[in-house]
């Protein structure tokens, strides 16, 4: 009884060492907001060769910075951050485009993660994308008997866009209408993501 | 092809009947049970089962008579402590091993023809056996490979009448006609008994709506013959052949982004063994056993997609062993066993590399039984396994039995089982034409990386290849510790609590990454995994017409790597949108494992009338069908498909001395599951009769 009467009084206190601390203050445009990314076609599938399906070869560019799709003749600007196609991701740098862009997977909760790591980047290269390729060893795992890629759950992709700032990105689907429970029906390559960017140069996402 | 066969069978049965009809004589009433059975399986010597050191089961004909069984899975399903698997056939769960590390053996010698590593249980016909003996623990210090979970040994019946037929029809709901007839004769020095099986079904259909059906139709036949040869006082030939073939027919569908795939599928199987066998009996207690068996499966499945050109896959495997065993009986307390032999392997199929690949191997295995005292029995075994690919394998295994008094039996075995990697583990060459990734089998891995290398197909290694090396075996370490009481006479009970260890599980992984953005992968030995639990079951005997026995499995498996994950934190799951770390308690474990099973049999039986009546239940609590919230591991509740018991009754009533009628329901309450176990057909009913003469 007497733990749960002082538990007001140590909320109260961590609240006020909450708001204690500095970081609020320094950003004058305040909190970052969360972005969403809905229904991003990434090369849906057009039809069928032998049983399996094809997509058309379209890779959707995208811009963290302003949350929207770029045309595919902006590929060779710093346009673009992100790239999709199929389970495919690439970014604005190295052997994909002219940006800074470079990134890292985080093993992590989205929320925990309150500023991206000063090292470890990786950018997409002629022996490899950034953000590894294939189940498991990137952002999704492929499960072949229900035939569903889904997002590897504490993965957090860490993105240096075109311009060297930093966001962190979380797939949330990779089926059209974001289903709760992707099945057999589902339609596949449609992105659906939530990122923060921090538009400051810095590395803080909070 | 068919009307011939069926028109074949009618005769062959007409003329076993009109040749043995004259013969007034008593059935075969399968009235008589043996208390104190003899089982081979568990030292590879003849034993009584209550003196076998190791945890072993026995399903004797009569039982699979009174079920009504016709496949040897039907047969199994209903064993306490077994599980059945559908993936690739019908395949059995023991101990919580997947299918594959249950060795299957016909009177001692090995079935070949594993497809994703399950052996179809479906397969193999009830028809012409004595016995079931199931071995739990491993094996490999007598058996080598495959045997990490167990062994199951299926005895056929050894010609012992001068002269007797029986005649079995059965149908089944979805068309499914059995028709056995069989013949035994035993003149002079000669013996043989002859099995010939037609098990023939229309299959049956969950999703009406859908175009293809869920399991096709099919017919399959099987010969078996086992024959024996007096040669000499102190000699006996045998030989037992076993032919088997199945013709398959079909259209299976698929959905895929919301569209439904048309598969028509057109296959055969065929499979065939033959044995023979020479047993000379030195001098008394000492016999020398040579044996030679060869056999061969072959499947051929030819399968449209829509329009697009039919594919033809064609899989091919030839196993041949030369083998002798000593088995020398030493004063009154011990007795020796020692065994070596030879074994070749072929496979040729399509993604083999060459198309052909044989490998060889010998074995040589030494048991010594002490009875150190008339209440301690102790066995130790141990093979040596040579392989001209992945060297040697050593299988040392113990076990003791304790007799404290004639009531009571404890067991305790520490043993090792290994199971060798398989041809497609060695020797894959395949690139896949439309999604062009890679796998390549372990052997010759750095020659087909360098082919990739040379033609400009390689962007990078992921690692170096000059490290990679030949997979090795699985293996694994198990306890056992269990025994059995006799309480009263009209109550038995036994337990067995089981722990085993696997190591070195092999796994693709990926070495390379392509220029076509895919990665070429290759095996490794990678997992770790540990099952752990009870088996026990009760047998009542209230009183003498009637029967209950109690069955149940406590079953715990789990991947070592997950359970590290999730101490370390670095597993997570999406719950309601959101990524949180998975909580050690809530890992499920292995897929398609069930945590509680049990098996329940009552069986009645009314003596003036001889109507055996028998009601069976099985019950698996629920399991993991497949990851949902996109870690991999089980651990939500929508990933498990829901437990469920299902509830068979058969009816067995005796008309004069030769005549046999049965009819009962499979299934009673209709348990369905379409989207998550297709295998659940629903509600079956079944009658037939059985018609024996002779002596």
């Amino acid at each position: 009884m007497k733990t749960l009467r002082f538990l007001p009084l140590l909320a109260l206190t961590l609240l006020l060492a909450a708001c204690d601390t500095t970081d609020a203050n320094d950003d004058p445009t305040g909190t970052i907001q969360v972005e969403m990314a809905t229904d991003i076609p990434a090369d849906p599938i057009v039809g069928l060769e032998n049983g399996r399906p094809v997509g058309a070869g379209i890779i959707t560019y995208y811009n963290l910075r302003t949350n929207t799709m770029v045309a595919a003749s902006d590929s060779n600007t710093t346009n673009w951050d992100l790239a999709l196609q199929g389970t495919t991701l690439r970014i604005n740098g190295g052997t994909s485009g002219p940006g800074q862009g470079a990134a890292q997977v985080v093993t992590g909760a989205f929320e925990e993660l309150m500023a991206a790591p000063a090292d470890g980047y990786a950018t997409d290269s002629e022996t490899g994308y950034a953000i590894s390729t294939g189940s498991g060893t990137g952002w999704y795992n492929y499960n072949p008997q229900a035939n569903l890629v889904t997002p590897i759950p504490g993965r957090v992709l860490v993105i240096r866009a075109a311009d060297g700032t930093y966001a962190k990105v979380r797939i949330v689907s990779y089926y059209k209408g974001n289903p709760a429970t992707p099945d057999a029906s589902s339609e596949s390559r449609y992105y659906t993501f939530e990122y923060v960017h921090q538009p400051d140069g810095s590395r803080r996402f909070e | 092809m068919v009307q011939i066969i069926i028109t074949w069978f009618c005769r062959f049965s007409l003329v076993l009947l009109t040749v043995f009809s004259a013969q007034a004589q008593p059935a075969d009433t399968l009235k008589h049970y043996d208390l104190d059975p003899v089982v081979v399986t568990a030292t590879r010597t003849a034993k009584v089962l209550r003196d076998v050191p190791t945890p072993t089961a026995i399903v004797t004909a009569a039982a699979a008579h009174e079920q009504g069984a016709m496949r040897l899975a039907d047969l199994l399903a209903e064993q306490p402590g077994l599980a059945l698997v559908h993936d690739h056939g019908t395949g059995l769960q023991l101990q919580g091993f997947d299918p594959a590390y249950t060795l299957i053996l016909i009177d001692g010698e090995p079935v070949v023809g594993r497809e994703a590593g399950t052996l179809d249980l479906a397969r193999l016909t009830v028809a012409g056996i004595e016995r079931i003996e199931v071995v739990r623990g491993p094996s490999s210090s007598l058996y080598g490979s495959e045997a990490l979970a167990g062994v199951v040994n299926i005895i056929t019946r050894r010609p012992a009448q001068a002269l007797a037929a029986r005649v079995q029809t059965r149908y089944e709901t979805h068309e499914t006609v059995d028709l056995t007839a069989e013949a035994e004769v035993v003149q002079g020095r000669f013996g043989g008994t002859f099995v010939a099986n037609r098990y023939q079904s229309a299959g049956y259909d969950l999703f009406p709506a859908r175009a293809g059906v869920t399991t096709p139709r099919f017919t399959d036949h099987t010969w078996q013959t086992r024959l024996a040869f007096d040669l000499h006082e102190t000699t006996d030939l045998g030989l037992t052949a076993r032919w088997a073939h199945q013709e398959q027919q079909g259209t299976t569908s698929l959905l895929q982004a919301g569209q439904e795939f048309l598969f028509e599928n057109d296959g055969t199987r065929t499979d065939w063994s033959l044995t023979p066998r020479l047993v000379h009996r030195l001098r008394p207690g000492v016999k020398l056993t040579a044996l030679g068996t060869v056999s061969r499966y072959q499947t051929d499945l030819r399968t449209q997609v829509g329009t697009d050109a039919p594919e033809r896959v064609r899989f091919d495997q030839h196993y041949a062993k030369a083998e002798a065993q000593l088995d020398a009986v030493l004063g009154l307390r011990h007795r020796l066993l020692l065994g070596g032999g030879v074994i070749s392997e072929q496979v040729e199929a399509d993604r083999i590399r060459d198309a052909q690949q044989r490998s060889y191997s010998g074995f040589g295995f030494i048991q010594h039984e002490w009875l150190a005292a008339g209440w301690l029995d102790v066995t130790l075994s141990a093979r040596l396994d040579a392989h001209n690919e992945y060297g040697t394998r050593f299988s040392p295994k113990a076990a003791l039995l304790l007799k404290p008094n004639d009531a009571l039996r404890f067991r305790a075995s520490v043993g090792t089982g290994f199971k060798a990697p398989t041809f497609q583990q060695r020797y894959l060459d395949f690139i896949n034409p439309v999604a062009g990734y890679a796998v390549f089998g372990s052997v010759d891995v750095q020659a087909r990386l360098q082919r990739l290398d040379d033609s400009g197909q390689i962007l990078s290694y992921l690692l170096d290849p000059s490290t990679l090396t030949t997979v090795q075996p699985e293996t694994s370490v198990a306890v056992n510790l269990g025994g059995e009481a006799d309480v009263t006479p009209w109550l038995g009970v036994q337990a067995n609590v089981f722990r085993n260890n696997v190591r070195d599980l092999i796994e693709a992984a990926p070495v390379a990454r392509l220029t076509n953005g895919q990665n070429a992968f290759t095996y490794f030995n990678l997992r770790r995994i540990y099952t752990q639990g009870v088996e026990a079951e009760v047998t009542l005997r209230p009183s003498a017409p009637l029967t209950l026995a109690l069955g149940y499995q406590y079953l715990d498996a789990k991947d070592q790597e997950v359970v590290e994950a999730l101490e370390a934190g670095t597993l997570f799951k999406r719950v309601e949108g959101r990524d949180v770390r998975v909580r050690p308690g809530e890992y499920g474990g292995l897929m398609n494992r069930s945590r509680h099973s049990g098996t329940l049999r009552l069986r009645y039986r009314h003596a003036a009338l001889g109507t055996v009546a028998t009601v069976r239940g099985v019950y698996r609590s629920r399991y993991g069908y497949a990851d949902l919230n996109g870690n991999l591991i089980l651990d939500a509740d929508a990933e498990y498909v829901p437990g469920y018991w299902l509830w068979h009754a058969t009816l067995t009533h005796p008309v004069g001395d030769r005549l046999t009628l049965q009819a009962g329901v499979i299934n009673a309450f209709d348990e369905t599951n379409p989207t998550q176990v297709p295998s659940l057909s629903g509600r079956r009913w079944f009658a037939g009769l059985r018609l024996a003469v002779g002596s």
